[in-house]
């Protein structure tokens, strides 16, 4: 019945520890040949934030993003996730860490369905071997059926059910972006990283996407990274706004004091804007 | 199957919250009485699951403090909720209003206002909201139950709402502490009492509520399981609107008696996927749905490889002239019958079962006539659509066409203990004990609808030969042109439709010298002709207005004038820049077209049809879903048809 819907059970169930995202980036330095992309740039996000990193193009936001996901190395500084040193990391190390992603440009297959996307993303949960899986015995498809149950719940929340057993490429792209964010949090992250989850979406796909996004955050407790350009988003969803310019940090603070920041209106906004 | 007679008529003694008490009894654990697809697989409920549900929601509204005699409103999707808390108010003594979900806040407003609604179901958040948006004038309204609790983590601290889940607890509770409480008060329910209220299509004014008993219900449905093959463990789909009487007669009245399950999709937008799984036994929608599903097959057909287009055209043509034949009781030769049976095989079956309608015994079509054409289309492949005639003060669906003799333009013959005359005006008339027990809170329009047991229906009519009933239109709209020849704009607006690139058609021409026309373009067909011959075009209006969709519908026009008399041809048309809405109160909210409206709407549009102009510049309103109103500017051409 829709009256007993609620929190996806994976996430109803989840303890504490299974929840805490404690990051912190300390100083990283990323040169690519001559050119700076991020300068001596920190980030603390405490576990259930909702936190923005906003900046002009070519800022380094999305470059900050990749070395949190270990996409990047940054050449000096450190990223601590819950206490451990994951700079060196590959990304499917860090994924396994709890970190989860989506990407600027779409990174689906296309020729799968909505439902095959999502659920590669639940190999991190697969302990079988291929042994098993080929002989599909019982206990591999009690996992399978947990797998799509989890799956189904999330694609249950986020409003999917008509597109599930779709290919991913017959889709609008306002769709795809939420594929990928089924994907990510079929991971179970503990930190989900978005970026520009709302590029090229139109205003109600953008309104579905906050939606999901509050709730993910308020009554689930999902720890959340934002890149993202649609300032009216940033401001009216974020917790706490971290500003980027030429690979500086030039302000950090609530979406308040982010707007009346000099220095933000000054480098990022143009002289006279107001929001 | 296989239905005893006794059992059944000792069941119509009940009222519709007992029948499910006895049913539940009888059936138990094991049949299934409810599915429901969520997450991607049919959750199914017992009839004993049913009961409970449904007893806990009839206490927890009598712990809220519902009283016997009091209305309640529910406004949801259809979903299992709705049986649940439409029984369960019923249970005890409580009569109930299904809204529609599409409804703007006002028109809630005003029907809710209307019944003094003590309380409301309503589906979701958007419905809440509409709810919170006229609180002010909703103070009868004791609480707010809402079914789906997603989005409404920010609404817990307003007294006013509460989830249905909590009302659920409520009456467990309640059920707890006093075991008996709710035979007691199930059992207090008389069957000639008032259960429900439908709103009637509205057509004319603002709808009226029409009262139907617990019997009226019963009775229907004894109607149909005396002449439909139906029975326990077959399947029903809810897909039309709950406010509508087609899913209220089967949910309330035919499943519980016949212990058919229902089945409920998991969004709307999935239900042509969740129709095909369910594979339901019987059917009944508007004619719509099969006037859309007719087109798509075709225009499908058209795009499909050549191998197939060939074997779908000679399918036609051998199906259509068996179906000819059967209809005019003539033998069909045996070659035609072996070829017939070739083609079912390798043609219809395939086809049917890929729009999910393999399983059905019986598919019906009521609420708007439906051309001929697309009734022939379909039993041509097989499948039994026949065309069924009812209304909501009837109860239902009380007219059907007997299986051996379906007849593509008429509405068939009564069911049991049914009888139809013709009054002198050619007004059809019913006499039925199915029949509604009046209008709520409008003694005149009951005298006049109800006439020493006679139901007049407002639609005119005649019996032909075989004892058919036949309907020409509503009966005020039957009309004559300047020169005194009688016409029925539905008649010609029907066959218009039938065309794959006509959505939607209004005819015109009382007192006048010939009949026109406004045509609203199928959008999604001409949009993918008009892609296939690469014509470019942006919106609705630039579409509707480009010369090589105006020789497209011209030429279909054309078609139509050829099957029509004389008198009834179309002579000029326009193809109007918007597409009627419900929201523009230029349709009912079940689709039909309000004439009077537009006609008024639209009269400078309507007598340059009338004049030697070619083109127009207009300015039209368009109101969205908000209530925000905005104009479009455009030139509107005008088609003369040769």
């Amino acid at each position: 019945m829709k009256a007993f819907r609620g929190q996806p059970s994976v996430f109803a169930s989840a303890q504490p520890v299974d929840r805490r995202a404690e990051l912190e980036v300390k100083k990283i330095f990323l040169n690519f040949g001559g050119v700076m992309a991020l300068h001596d740039v920190d980030l603390t996000v405490r576990t259930g934030e909702f936190v923005s990193i906003i900046g002009p193009n070519g800022a380094g936001k999305t470059s900050l993003l990749n070395c949190i996901t270990g996409y990047y190395h940054p050449q000096k500084g450190q990223i601590l996730f819950n206490g451990e040193d994951v700079t060196g990391l590959h990304p499917h190390e860090i994924t396994k860490k709890g970190i989860g992603r989506t990407y600027q440009n779409i990174e689906l297959f296309p020729g799968m369905t909505v439902l095959s996307n999502m659920l590669l993303a639940r190999h991190l949960y697969c302990d079988y071997g291929i042994g098993k899986a080929a002989l599909f015995s019982s206990s591999v498809r009690k996992k399978e059926v947990y797998q799509r149950q989890v799956l189904e719940e999330l694609i249950d929340f986020l409003e999917m059910q008509p597109i599930r057993k779709k290919p991913v490429g017959s889709l609008p792209y306002g769709m795809r972006k939420r594929v990928e964010l089924g994907r990510a949090l079929a991971l179970e992250p503990k930190l989900l990283v978005l970026d520009e989850p709302f590029a090229g979406m139109t205003l109600e796909e953008k309104e579905d996407m906050v939606r999901f996004l509050l709730e993910f955050n308020s009554a689930w407790g999902q720890t959340i990274i934002l890149v993202e350009h649609d300032m009216s988003v940033v401001m009216s969803i974020s917790q706490r706004i971290m500003v980027l310019n030429f690979g500086e940090k030039i302000a950090e603070g609530n979406p308040d004091v982010i707007q009346n920041h000099p220095e933000v209106i000054k480098a990022y906004l143009g002289e006279a804007t107001k929001f | 199957m296989g239905f005893d007679q006794e059992a059944l008529s000792s069941l119509t003694q009940y009222t519709l919250p007992q029948i499910l008490f006895k049913q539940a009894e009888r059936l138990g654990q094991e049949k299934i009485a409810i599915r429901e697809k969520m997450y991607g697989i049919w959750l199914a409920y017992s009839w004993q699951d049913y009961l409970r549900y449904t007893k806990h929601a009839a206490l927890g509204f009598l712990a809220l403090g519902l009283k016997r005699g009091e209305n309640i409103g529910i406004i949801t999707d259809n979903h299992p909720e709705w049986l649940f808390s439409e029984l369960g108010a019923q249970a005890i003594g409580a009569v109930t209003v299904n809204l529609f979900t599409s409804s703007i806040a006002k028109e809630l407003t005003t029907m809710l206002n209307r019944i003094q609604a003590a309380y409301v179901v309503a589906q979701d958040q958007e419905q809440v909201d509409k709810l919170l948006e006229m609180k002010e004038q909703l103070s009868h309204v004791r609480k707010v139950i809402y079914v789906d609790p997603t989005g409404m983590r920010t609404y817990t601290n307003n007294p006013w709402l509460m989830s249905f889940k909590e009302l659920l607890d409520l009456g467990a509770d309640l059920d707890a502490k006093q075991p008996n409480l709710f035979e007691e008060e199930l059992w207090n329910g008389k069957p000639d009492e008032v259960a429900l209220m439908i709103m009637t299509s509205g057509t004319t004014g603002i709808p009226k509520l029409a009262m139907i008993s617990h019997q009226s219900f019963t009775e229907i449905a004894r109607k149909w399981v005396e002449t439909a093959p139906i029975g326990i463990g077959d399947n029903w789909i809810s897909i039309t609107p709950t406010a509508w009487i087609v899913d209220q007669m089967w949910g309330m009245g035919v499943s519980p008696l016949t212990g058919m399950a229902m089945n409920f999709p998991e969004t709307p937008e999935t239900a042509t996927e969740d129709f095909r799984e369910i594979g339901p036994a019987v059917i009944i929608t508007s004619s719509r749905f099969w006037e859309d599903l007719a087109s798509k097959i075709r225009v499908k057909i058209a795009d499909a490889g050549w191998i197939k287009r060939k074997l779908f055209e000679l399918g036609e043509r051998i199906g259509g002239a068996v179906v000819d034949r059967e209809s005019k009781k003539e033998p069909v030769p045996t070659y035609l019958q072996v070829l017939h049976k070739i083609f079912a095989r390798i043609v219809y079956r395939p086809l049917l079962d890929r729009v999910g309608c393999s399983q059905i015994r019986a598919a019906i079509t009521g609420g708007h006539p439906i051309s001929p054409d697309v009734i022939r289309f379909f039993r041509a492949k097989g499948l039994n659509l026949k065309h069924a005639y009812g209304l909501t003060e009837g109860g239902g669906v009380f007219q059907v066409q007997p299986d051996k003799e379906v007849k593509p333009e008429t509405v068939g013959k009564p069911l049991p203990r049914t009888e139809i005359k013709i009054a002198e005006d050619q007004e059809v008339l019913v006499k039925t004990p199915s029949c509604f027990v009046g209008y709520y809170q409008d003694p005149e329009a009951t005298k006049k609808a109800l006439r020493d047991g006679w139901l007049h229906t407002g639609d005119a009519g005649y019996i032909d030969d075989d004892g058919h009933l036949l309907i020409i239109g509503r009966k005020e709209e039957i009309m004559r042109t300047k020169g005194g020849e009688a016409f029925s704009p539905d008649f010609i607006e029907t066959r218009l439709k039938f065309s794959p690139y006509i959505k939607e058609a209004v005819v015109f021409g009382e007192g006048r010298d010939y009949i026109t026309g406004f045509i609203n373009i199928d959008f999604g067909n001409v949009g993918s002709w008009a892609e296939d011959r690469m014509i470019p075009y942006t919106t609705y209006t630039d579409l509707s207005q480009q010369p090589p969709v105006e020789e497209l519908i011209l030429g279909e026009i054309r078609q139509v004038n050829t099957q029509l008399p004389k008198p009834m041809r179309l002579r000029k048309i326009i193809l109007l820049y918007k597409l009627l809405d419900a929201d523009d109160e230029e349709l009912t909210r079940t689709g039909k077209v309000r004439r009077k409206f537009v006609y008024e709407q639209y009269i400078k549009l309507i007598e340059a049809m009338y004049s030697d102009q070619n083109e127009l510049e207009v300015t039209g309103k368009v109101r969205y879903r908000d209530g925000h109103v905005g104009t479009i500017t455009t030139k509107v051409k005008i088609l003369t048809v040769e």
